[in-house]
């Protein structure tokens, strides 16, 4: 049986729970530009909370990739500033969190915005552009 | 913001007087609160002080746009919600139809503004934390949920 | 004195600076307000095919692809005046189009509930003259509606509210996250797991009932004795609310049964979310989801626009106002590739830019006129503050409706 060589190539992925927010300083840069650098740095990040990131061993700024059988985007990490309880990580309604959205609706015509299940890992590749979100 | 130790020991120590107060101490905590200025104590001025100087300005340099009554806005964290127009004791007093009941400020009496979506001070003096009177009010700094508003 | 669009609070009392026919300064908008009513840097010019054309071409495109569609389908109108609502619902019954708006995977149930008096509701300055406990659940007012604590709800002094906000109201937070409207609840903010609504509505009905909740007593217990009190309640129920108890909304029902003092408020984000659904309640008996068929109206949620692109049911989309390729998940919106679409906006979206064809139109209440209803219901003007070169949705749709 030969190494599994990939499985150190590659960042350890991890599972995670995210929920999705509104955030006043993203809806204005949305109002102003959508296709703007603005609006892409406010909305591709996700925000994790202290323990969780040190769980992961994911770190403030770390450039992190994130999938799943719906999508996958490439975004930002920012530390919550706050005391976070864990275990949910929030990223604001944009493109890139609608990227990894579920379409699964019951036939009920509401999509799940507010619980996306997905896998986190590290990455060096570039921010996912807004341009490639296109249908 | 700087403590007045941190202040202090940037100052000559020499306690000369030449600024006006009785001691160095003194000096620091006139420049803490604004009363004086870093150009009023003379020693500083001089170029074996300089590093020393630009120290202290550096220190200071988070207050410079503060008002008299030490209020600095952050504009870059106001959201422009208008909490603190409607919330502020002055305001409700000064304009009873307008901004006390939730409505945009009726007269120029008023403290707080909302200019291109960020709160603008002015009447300063009018503040409570203003002149002889004064008391340590925290009436637009608690409805603020993003800290845009400070007293340093 | 115009009407700010930025969303459903419509604030009446906005100034505006203007120079060159552009806004060059706003006051008393908040940030969110006064980014709208300054507007977009990319304006959207018509366009056949992503190519510039004469705007009357572009008009002409859409209605030769509106009338040879089988099932077409008018989507979005969160920003459009009750007068383009009220043109597109016409539109949409005589080409037999389905026809639905944001508010389908928004508000929409919840506002349906309202029209049909399933709770008690009640206007925004009732709100300010007369409410103590303001609950806000699963609702980040200060994000989404930034003047909703200070105009109506939390900070103003009321008629029967004159001692300001730390006697004379509470307000508690119930949300997932530590939003900035929690923030501003301090020692009222009630932490819930992510989907733990439906449990803590059943625990805190429990409270109410004088049973011990199985989840949390002590906690319940509290907040069931403070809302007991309440002289005039307000429930305002934000999308994290909607979202999270989507299949059991009448849930929302059986507890506003057990707080006769309360009220609910769904929290609207679109500036004229509620006109929509109203128009259509008006004229249908439906808020939204219908399609027009020879005169009759069918109401389904395969008529939503969600399951509508899913199933690849609709072969044609206008899209007004609205940015659907954005605010919709991607493993939803891929049917869009394959069917023309016709983009009526004031500025260049996601969406215009895999439409077919782009016919802007003027900015409601700064370029154009018209009315809309608050997220209370009341019907707000909206001015014209400046001239622009185009006409506003209603003249688009109007004329639409004229040639088909």
């Amino acid at each position: 049986m030969g190494m599994d060589i990939g499985k150190f190539l590659k960042s350890p992925e991890h599972e995670i729970k995210i929920t999705t927010y509104r955030d006043i300083f993203q809806i204005e840069a949305l109002e102003r530009d959508r296709f703007g650098e603005d609006y892409r740095k406010l909305s591709a990040c996700i925000v994790i909370g202290k323990n969780d990131m040190q769980k992961m061993g994911i770190k403030d700024r770390d450039r992190v990739l994130i999938s799943n059988k719906y999508g996958s985007v490439v975004v930002d990490v920012k530390e919550s500033k706050k005391e976070e309880p864990g275990g949910v990580a929030f990223m604001v309604n944009s493109p890139w969190s609608n990227a990894l959205v579920s379409d699964v609706t019951g036939g009920k015509g509401i999509p799940e915005f507010k619980e996306i299940i997905a896998k986190i890992s590290l990455t060096k590749e570039e921010i996912t552009s807004i341009e490639s979100l296109r249908v | 913001m700087p403590s007045v130790m941190e202040l202090y020991q940037f100052l000559p120590k020499t306690n000369c007087k030449k600024c006006g107060e009785s001691t160095c101490m003194a000096f620091a905590v006139a420049i803490l609160s604004r009363k004086k200025k870093i150009s009023e104590c003379p020693p500083i001025l001089e170029t074996s002080f300089k590093k020393q100087k630009d120290k202290l300005e550096s220190l200071l340099l988070p207050t410079a746009g503060a008002e008299e009554t030490g209020m600095m806005v952050h504009h870059e964290l106001c959201t422009g919600c208008g909490n603190c127009v409607v919330a502020c004791p002055v305001d409700v007093a000064n304009d009873p139809k307008g901004a006390a009941v939730g409505c945009a400020p009726t007269n120029e009496k008023v403290i707080f503004k909302v200019v291109d979506g960020k709160v603008l001070a002015s009447n300063i003096k009018e503040c409570r934390r203003f002149g002889k009177n004064r008391v340590l009010c925290y009436a637009c700094i608690d409805p603020c949920p993003t800290g845009a508003i400070e007293f340093v | 004195m115009i009407t700010c669009t930025g969303c459903a609070l419509l604030c009446e009392d906005i100034e505006v600076i203007i120079e060159n026919n552009s806004v060059k300064e706003t006051r008393n908008a908040c940030r969110r307000g006064a980014a709208r009513i300054k507007g977009c840097v990319n304006r959207m010019v018509p366009s056949i095919d992503q190519k510039p054309v004469d705007i009357d071409i572009s008009l002409k495109k859409a209605i030769q692809i509106l009338k040879n569609a089988k099932a077409p389908m008018l989507f979005g109108f969160g920003n459009s005046t009750n007068e383009a609502q009220k043109k597109a619902i016409q539109l949409a019954k005589k080409i037999n189009a389905a026809l639905d708006d944001t508010s389908s995977f928004c508000q929409g149930h919840l506002i349906e509930k309202v029209l049909h008096n399933k709770f008690r509701t009640c206007s925004l300055d009732e709100i300010r003259n007369k409410a103590d406990v303001l609950v806000y659940w699963g609702s980040d007012a200060q994000d989404s509606q930034p003047r909703h604590l200070s105009r109506f709800s939390y900070f103003p002094r009321g008629e029967l509210r004159q001692r300001g906000y730390e006697e004379d109201r509470l307000a508690i937070a119930i949300d997932v996250r530590e939003s900035n409207t929690a923030k501003i609840c301090k020692g009222h903010f009630y932490r819930i797991p992510l989907k733990g609504d439906r449990e803590f509505i059943l625990a805190l009905m429990d409270a109410l009932s004088g049973k011990v909740p199985t989840y949390d007593p002590k906690k319940m217990l509290e907040l069931a004795a403070i809302l007991k009190k309440a002289e005039f309640g307000v429930i305002f129920a934000g999308i994290g609310l909607t979202y999270s108890i989507k299949d059991d909304i009448d849930i929302l029902v059986a507890l506003s049964d057990k707080l006769p003092n309360f009220h609910i408020m769904p929290m609207v984000g679109h500036y004229n979310m509620r006109g929509f659904n109203e128009n259509l309640f008006n004229e249908t008996g439906f808020v939204n989801r219908v399609k027009f068929s020879e005169g009759k109206t069918i109401h389904d949620d395969k008529y939503s626009i969600v399951e509508a692109l899913k199933e690849n049911t609709v072969d044609a989309l206008l899209v007004v106002g609205s940015d659907p390729v954005s605010s919709l998940p991607r493993s939803i919106i891929s049917h869009l590739a394959s069917i023309p679409v016709i983009c009526i906006d004031p500025c260049v979206t996601m969406t215009s830019k895999i439409a077919i064809v782009n016919i802007p139109c003027a900015v409601s209440g700064i370029e154009s006129s018209g009315t809309a209803i608050r997220m209370d219901g009341k019907v707000v003007e909206l001015k014209k503050a400046m001239a622009s070169n185009y006409p506003d949705d209603e003249n688009v749709l109007k004329r639409l409706l004229e040639v088909i």
